[in-house]
């Protein structure tokens, strides 16, 4: 019944903000029917989001198995990612026949590249993850201002809309957000006539995610003994 | 053996941080049963993890050439959400059991515990007792030469501590035991050494009676 749900939370999520957004914005947004737009990049967002979040307590909820010498704190991080990309994956499966069952076109314009961009957010959010883990460690107080901040950055992470729709005069300030530009290359990736905004690059999430692992790796190499013995994780 | 050179062990707490123990130097003999005493919260797990490996000293060096288990304690070493069978494999993994090895040792855990088929309900429904006999027997199922064992025995009923004395009678030709216990006739049946723990600083006793005079005194 917890398997169940594990695959079930998300779906549903998914399943309801498309259908949700879809009867909202009605049917169709720069060429794309609007349901399969936003599963494109719903679904990605969330995986990413989860993963960063969830790493968090991933120290708080495997304490336990650190009597055990072998086992490090890295490595209940890498298996967060692991079962989150596992969950992900199923529920996307599952969706992306579902939507083509009913009709729509999902097909994927170039899926290397898909795959590929995908990686890096995903290398991406395992370092934001680490990052947050390292900050809430030493200060759990910020895990609940960073769970709020995860809320806005539904609208200016341009998941619900293309970024074009974002204000101009603002966007590079907007610009600077990573998962703005990961979605925006996913979704170029996928739909075969949409156009991300000027300014849009992978060399950009890639420096970034490159940064973001090198000042994470660096305080877990820092504080990796602490991080065990301390009681108050 | 083990040997602490300069150990220093301290903790971060809310309130700041908190010294166990400061600048510790000891040797223990190799071959010793030994019995870690001491009031609750002088930090007799803490010592006993430091030794395990399990946590490691701010400053200094512990030292030993044996092969040492995980502590073996009331609480930790489960992930709660998972049954007992996935813990046990778990384990097994870890260590490297693989196939019929771990086909065995899970065998072995079920039969020892006497948990019968609660091995596939998930850790946390597990009563107190259930889970220190999957706990003890499952370290048991292993070949170490020190067996850390945190009060696990001091909980179980009569049939348990009889079993839990047969394994041991059996397992102690060859390994050793560090024992942590609040059971003074436990540690003095069992254990060549005492170690005192009191006030951040640790009184080795070869007498055993000595020690636990000291302790009770």
């Amino acid at each position: 019944m917890g398997a169940l749900w594990m695959l079930l939370e998300p779906l549903v999520h998914l399943l309801l903000f498309t259908l949700l957004f879809a009867m909202l914005r009605g049917r169709t947004v720069s060429g794309v029917e609007y349901p399969v737009f936003i599963l494109v990049g719903m679904a990605p967002f969330l995986l990413y989001r989860n993963t960063a979040l969830r790493m968090m307590d991933s120290l708080r909820e495997n304490r336990s198995l650190f009597g055990y010498k072998q086992i490090k704190p890295l490595d209940t991080y890498v298996a967060r990612v692991i079962v989150e990309t596992c969950i992900a994956a199923t529920v996307y499966a599952i969706l992306v026949f579902g939507f083509a069952w009913f009709g729509f076109d999902m097909s994927i314009h170039s899926p290397l590249q898909w795959i590929a961009t995908l990686l890096v957010g995903l290398l991406f959010a395992f370092g934001l993850g680490m990052f947050l883990a390292m900050l809430t460690h030493a200060l759990p107080s910020l895990k609940i201002i960073i769970r709020m901040a995860f809320f806005p950055l539904y609208f200016i992470s341009g998941v619900l809309i293309p970024a074009s729709y974002l204000p101009q005069a603002m966007m590079p300030v907007l610009l600077l957000n990573p998962f703005l530009h990961l979605l925006e290359l996913i979704r170029a990736e996928v739909l075969p006539h949409y156009t991300p905004v000027d300014g849009v690059s992978e060399t950009y999430v890639i420096s970034f995610t490159l940064v973001l692992l090198f000042l994470s790796l660096g305080a877990y190499r820092a504080r990796r003994m602490h991080l065990i013995s301390t009681k108050n994780g | 053996m083990f040997e602490l050179r300069n150990v220093t062990k301290s903790y971060l707490t809310p309130n700041g941080r908190r010294y166990v123990f400061r600048n510790l130097s000891l040797a223990i003999p190799p071959g010793k049963n030994i019995g870690l005493i001491g009031r609750n919260g002088a930090g007799k797990s803490t010592l006993m993890r430091l030794l395990g490996g399990a946590d490691v000293p701010d400053s200094g060096i512990i030292a030993t050439d044996r092969s040492i288990s995980w502590p073996v304690g009331l609480t930790g070493g489960f992930q709660g959400s998972m049954t007992g069978r996935d813990n046990i494999k778990f384990v097994c993994r870890i260590y490297g059991a693989t196939g019929d090895a771990m086909r065995e040792k899970i065998r072995y855990v079920q039969d020892f515990a006497e948990i019968g088929d609660w091995i596939d309900e998930p850790i946390k429904t597990y009563s107190s007792g259930m889970r220190s006999r999957v706990a003890f027997g499952l370290s048991m199922a292993f070949d170490f030469d020190y067996y850390l064992i945190d009060e696990v025995m001091s909980v179980g009923d009569a049939q348990f501590k009889r079993k839990c004395a047969e394994v041991f009678q059996d397992k102690l030709q060859k390994s050793n035991v560090v024992l942590v216990s609040h059971s003074m006739p436990e540690i003095e049946k069992l254990c060549d050494v005492v170690l005192l723990v009191r006030n951040g600083t640790i009184q080795v006793y070869d007498d055993v009676a000595e020690g636990i005079k000291a302790y009770n005194s």
